[in-house]
């Protein structure tokens, strides 16, 4: 569904991805894992065209994606859903909803993709009048969540979704994800924290400065010692 | 009843400065550029409006819907020719090439129409109830400038676009991300403040003469009303031109109208001072 080959990318000279390859399959979920820093929301940034490569390529459903403008790699169903939510801060969170399903092909099924958000996060059914802005942290980030998938994804991407929140909200946000996963999309997730977002993830792959150091399945992951001692502390 | 009547008429003048601040805050909310040659747009809807109707005796309503729809498309026209090839310029840049399409806008006027006073006679009575004196062109403008944000407000708040329009001046990497392609969104937004321009001009048929010097002033009196409201801040450029439309008619009742002119640039020196990001702004986005 998704391959990355040889992608690097930076900012102004200043090369923050070098040589990343990432492959994943239409209905899986992908955990990227580094510490701060690493890269693992540019690489984020530049599958949804916020930031074009240097060299390499995008491959999405067979298709190149690389260097396309974001508005055109939404309508090919990669929705991203940035670090802290990013909402617009003076809007509704109806309003937030409908900028979600803006591109063409989802624009017309509008009601019935609300629907489905709604059944996933009744709180937002209740919420939907209110300023985004004034919202706290955790319901930021739900609501972050549900204007992504207002897009009808094939491909998720969650930025760092229990970045700035409680570890109580963090889980019920994991308990989301694993929700959204259940439903059968595909989900692309960078994280610090490492266990959580592991638990949920088929494959892992580990982002050390800018450059992959590890990709494997769960138990590859946690058994691998090196990982075990600068990653997990046991 | 001398301040009554200063102010009754100064709110009522707010309705259409209101009006003309909203075209140019809404340009700067979204795109992030300081239209210089806002007034110059509208001194050219009222040369238009006079050329249709005494030149080529155009009815009156009919010249001025047609000024209207040209001054969309001069929009446009600025958009495609000066605004989009320095989108990603310096601000300094975007300034310096709008100022110069004031500059050009002031010459061609002067070029085609000479320096004298154009203006259409229109007759509109005085309204007075009691001792309160009310010129019927402030009335109209008035009204046509409340209607008009109405819809404008319903436009920004009800329909796919203007939500679109919302979303890209409150985060427009974020915008992209929904599928929204900021630049169709910039050429909607340069479409809607032209129209505005226009409407303006409509508004100032009755009220003005028109001279190619007239744009400059009214650059600036939106220009103070978008600081006075906070940039980009669309109710609080709404609030600004009410203060503004009642300053100076009550400046220009008391002492003359120059006077009221210099009272609006000490408002806008004293918000730069006190508060610059407005009445009703908020920090600048990084």
């Amino acid at each position: 569904m998704l391959r990355i080959e040889n992608l690097c990318s930076g900012y102004g000279g200043f090369e923050v991805l070098q040589n990343i390859s990432l492959e994943m399959g239409a209905g899986e979920t992908v955990a990227v894992l580094g510490p701060n820093g690493a890269g693992k929301s540019t690489l984020l940034k530049v599958i949804s065209g916020l930031l074009k490569p240097t060299s390499g390529k995008i491959y999405f459903e067979g298709r190149r994606i690389d260097g396309k403008p974001s508005h055109e790699i939404v309508e090919m169903g990669i929705s991203l859903v940035p670090e802290g939510g990013r909402l617009f801060p003076e809007l509704t969170v109806y309003n937030n909803l409908l900028v979600g399903a803006y591109n063409k092909r989802t624009r017309r099924h509008f009601k019935e993709t609300l629907e489905e958000v709604f059944s996933l996060f009744p709180i937002i059914k209740e919420r939907q009048n209110q300023i985004a802005g004034l919202m706290s942290g955790g319901e930021r980030q739900m609501v972050a969540i549900a204007r992504a998938l207002m897009s009808r994804p094939k491909l998720l991407m969650l930025d760092e979704p229990s970045s700035g929140l409680a570890p109580k909200i963090v889980a019920s946000i994991f308990e989301f994800v694993k929700e959204i996963k259940e439903r059968g999309y595909s989900v692309l997730m960078v994280e610090q924290t490492v266990k959580k977002a592991v638990g949920l993830a088929d494959r892992v792959y580990l982002l050390e400065s800018g450059r992959m150091v590890f990709s494997g399945d769960q138990t590859s992951f946690l058994n691998n010692p090196k990982i075990k001692s600068s990653y997990l502390g046991i | 009843m001398l301040i009554l009547n200063a102010v009754i008429n100064g709110l009522l003048f707010g309705g259409v400065l209101a009006l003309m601040a909203f075209g140019m805050n809404l340009m700067f909310g979204v795109v992030q550029i300081v239209h210089l040659a806002y007034g110059q747009f509208i001194m050219v809807g009222l040369y238009l409006v006079y050329l249709l109707t005494v030149l080529y005796h155009v009815p009156l309503l009919l010249s001025c819907v047609l000024a209207i729809i040209a001054i969309a498309l001069l929009s446009v026209l600025c958009y495609y020719s000066v605004v989009k090839p320095l989108l990603k310029a310096p601000p300094i840049n975007q300034l310096l090439a709008l100022a110069g399409l004031w500059i050009v806008l002031e010459n061609a006027c002067l070029a085609f129409f000479g320096a004298t006073y154009k203006g259409v006679q229109v007759v509109l009575p005085v309204l007075h109830v009691g001792e309160i004196y009310i010129a019927a062109s402030n009335l109209i403008g008035f009204g046509v400038g409340l209607i008009t944000l109405g819809l404008l407000y319903l436009f920004l708040n009800k329909t796919y676009t203007g939500v679109a329009i919302r979303a890209v001046a409150q985060d427009t990497e974020v915008s992209g991300v929904m599928g929204i392609n900021s630049r169709t969104i910039y050429l909607i937004t340069f479409v809607v403040g032209g129209a505005l321009a226009g409407v303006t001009a409509a508004c100032f048929v009755p009220v003005y003469a028109v001279h190619p010097h007239f744009g400059s002033a009214f650059t600036l009196l939106a220009f103070i009303i978008v600081i006075l409201g906070g940039m980009g801040n669309l109710i609080g450029g709404f609030i600004g031109a009410f203060i503004i439309g009642v300053v100076t008619s009550i400046g220009s009742t008391l002492l003359n109208p120059e006077i009221g002119q210099i009272i609006a640039l000490l408002i806008c020196l004293l918000i730069i001072i006190l508060r610059p990001q407005g009445l009703l702004g908020v920090r600048a986005r990084t």
